[in-house]
């Protein structure tokens, strides 16, 4: 089994809808996104290039990639980042990780990995979202974890299920009856960075 | 005491005796270096990385350059003095207990820095318990480690064969040893940025035996002054050939190590591109001053080194420190050059813990170098490097180091 995301570009609309239901239902510190919408167009976020009536814009979700063949997990040295062999979600152990911050230059995915530069602060002063979501670590790297913890429980990524134009799909890609599976045989598809070669699990209907 | 003082009445005469009072006052100031040092590092830790200027774009500074710069360093002495035993050819006149010190202080710097930079210095035993020998982060560590209790090994190997004890042929087979391990030691520092193919600027083949030759570049420069500034103070005697035989050897290195540059630049900007990038970013981009203090410097040093009128001591001094800081500069250029350019450079929301610059959005980061170290970041660098001195003070204060007639 190895879980994929499908995140239709056509249907995105740079909301970030995904970005803070994520922070909440994962009860993530201040300063650290784990999903984020980018924009391709202008200098700034929510721009557009070209001149009118010529312009383009076009929004971009990006997190961890769930690479089939992640060049974090080869580096980790005591493999606190490590890929579930259940469902091929690339992890990371808060209460291993000795903070080298090697899988964070190692990944292709700029700012997909984020290190908790400090003693984790948060806008609450309670704890948000599902309680199952590990306590975060100073010092320790943190990213996107498929919400492994809903996933478990038979449940979708909160942002799969926040998306207000449900432009992102969740499923098993080594089943080829799942949606996941039909929607990249169906559509034109397109992933980040394949020329790195990491075999994203994450791919993107254009 | 009465020997500290005697030595101080001795130092009046210069060039006689070796260490006395400036010996002492440097071990003192090397040792409030360190402590300073410490209590930087514990406030780092305390607060948090955060008063660093490394950032998740950034993710590495000052600390793995200075790490990669001291694997460098520690090359030399190792290599001087091994080299002419594990080859049988003549060697270089008694400095080679010295030269290994310095390898063994830089080696043990080398380590400190990675400690430095290490958020949860308390799980390193974790690197013993859960090792992930895929890694290169992991190999190195294994290297590193083999390498500072081979050269330690080598340097008692040394004394007790010059007492006797040990055979020459055995001391031989541990020259060989710890120079295949001094190869090892660098290419490995290497592989940990080169074997990335997320950042074109480190991912090449070329990388490994590029750090060999930077790493006696600066190793062989930095024997050269610790020789010539020890010959001063009168810790050793040494003839003036054995000088001119290192002076040249730093100058073919140093050849070679700007060739590789120069073949690396050219593969990098002849199909244009993002190696072109690359290539601008160095030389006419954030980090143009640190490419030419290096390609100058390193152009200089050669001209010294091969020039006959020149080899002056003085210059062959200014020579060495040239190199030495030229090399520096390339680690400065490696280390944040690999961060200059990010493969997803889309703007998106932004925070203070996302890069160094974030108020100036994704494109602003990048105008400029994209990390520079903070006060606290140079205060902890300097306190390990003080460590370092303070090591190889008491080393040559304490240790027999300086030659003895039979191994000249």
């Amino acid at each position: 089994m190895r879980y994929g995301m499908v995140i239709d570009l056509q249907r995105c609309m740079g909301c970030q809808t995904c970005s803070t239901s994520c922070k909440l239902s994962n009860n993530i510190p201040d300063d650290i996104w784990w999903t984020r919408v980018l924009t391709e167009g202008g200098d700034f976020i929510d721009t557009g290039s070209g001149e009118y009536p010529k312009v383009s814009m076009q929004h971009i979700p990006v997190s961890c990639q769930h690479c089939e063949n992640p060049a974090c997990v080869k580096v980790c040295p005591v493999g606190a980042t490590f890929k579930d062999a259940d469902n091929g979600i690339v992890r990371q152990d808060y209460d291993k990780c000795i903070g080298c911050r090697m899988c964070m230059a190692a990944c292709p995915y700029t700012g997909v990995r984020s290190f908790n530069w400090e003693e984790p602060k948060y806008a609450m002063d309670f704890q948000v979202g599902d309680p199952s979501v590990a306590p975060h670590q100073k010092h320790t790297v943190e990213k996107c974890t498929f919400c492994v913890n809903l996933v478990a429980k038979n449940e979708e990524p909160k942002c799969v299920r926040s998306c207000v134009g449900e432009a992102r799909h969740f499923g098993d890609l080594d089943d080829p009856n799942s949606e996941v599976s039909r929607l990249v045989r169906e559509r034109e598809v397109m992933q980040l960075l394949p020329e790195k070669g990491t075999h994203p699990s994450v791919y993107y209907l254009v | 005491m009465t020997e500290n003082t005697q030595a101080a009445k001795a130092a009046k005469a210069p060039a006689a005796t070796f260490g006395g009072k400036g010996l002492n006052i440097g071990i003192i100031v090397a040792a409030v270096v360190t402590i300073a040092g410490l209590a930087l590092w514990v406030m780092q830790l305390s607060g948090g990385l955060v008063q660093t200027n490394m950032r998740n774009l950034d993710s590495w500074g000052l600390y793995i350059t200075m790490f990669m710069f001291l694997v460098g360093l520690s090359a030399g002495g190792l290599i001087i003095s091994s080299v002419p035993r594990a080859f049988g050819m003549e060697g270089f006149g008694g400095i080679s207990k010295v030269a290994v010190w310095t390898s063994i202080c830089c080696t043990v710097l080398a380590i400190g820095f990675v400690v430095v930079d290490l958020g949860q210095p308390l799980r390193l035993w974790e690197l013993f318990a859960y090792s992930n020998l895929g890694s290169p982060l992991m190999w190195d560590i294994i290297v590193l480690a083999v390498y500072l209790i081979l050269s330690i090994v080598y340097l008692w190997a040394t004394l007790r064969a010059e007492a006797g004890k040990v055979s020459n042929t055995a001391l031989r087979v541990v020259s060989v040893v710890a120079l295949v391990c001094a190869v090892l030691v660098h290419s490995v520092t290497a592989w940990i940025f080169g074997l990335q193919q997320a950042h074109e600027f480190w991912h090449t083949a070329l990388l490994a035996p590029w750090f060999v030759s930077s790493a006696l570049v600066c190793g062989t420069a930095l024997v050269l002054v610790v020789v010539i500034a020890l010959r001063r103070v009168g810790y050793l005697k040494l003839d003036q050939k054995h000088i001119v035989k290192m002076a040249k050897m730093l100058g073919a290195f140093v050849c070679v190590d700007l060739y590789f540059f120069g073949c690396d630049l050219l593969t990098s900007a002849f199909p244009g591109g993002s190696g072109a990038d690359i290539v601008a970013m160095l030389t006419t981009g954030a980090l143009a001053p640190f490419f030419w203090i290096e390609v100058i410097g390193c152009a200089l040093a050669a001209v010294v080194c091969f020039v006959p009128k020149l080899r002056t001591n003085p210059l062959l001094v200014v020579a060495s420190l040239l190199a030495i800081v030229g090399i520096f500069c390339k680690r400065v250029q490696l280390l944040v050059g690999g961060f200059q350019m990010p493969n997803v450079a889309l703007p998106g929301p932004m925070t203070s813990h996302t890069v160094t610059e974030w108020t100036s959005g994704m494109t602003g980061a990048y105008q400029g170098m994209v990390y520079f170290p903070t006060p606290l970041e140079f205060g902890v660098a300097f306190g390990v490097i003080g460590l370092g001195a303070l090591l190889l003070l008491v080393g040559l204060k304490y240790l027999p180091l300086g030659p003895v007639e039979a191994s000249r």
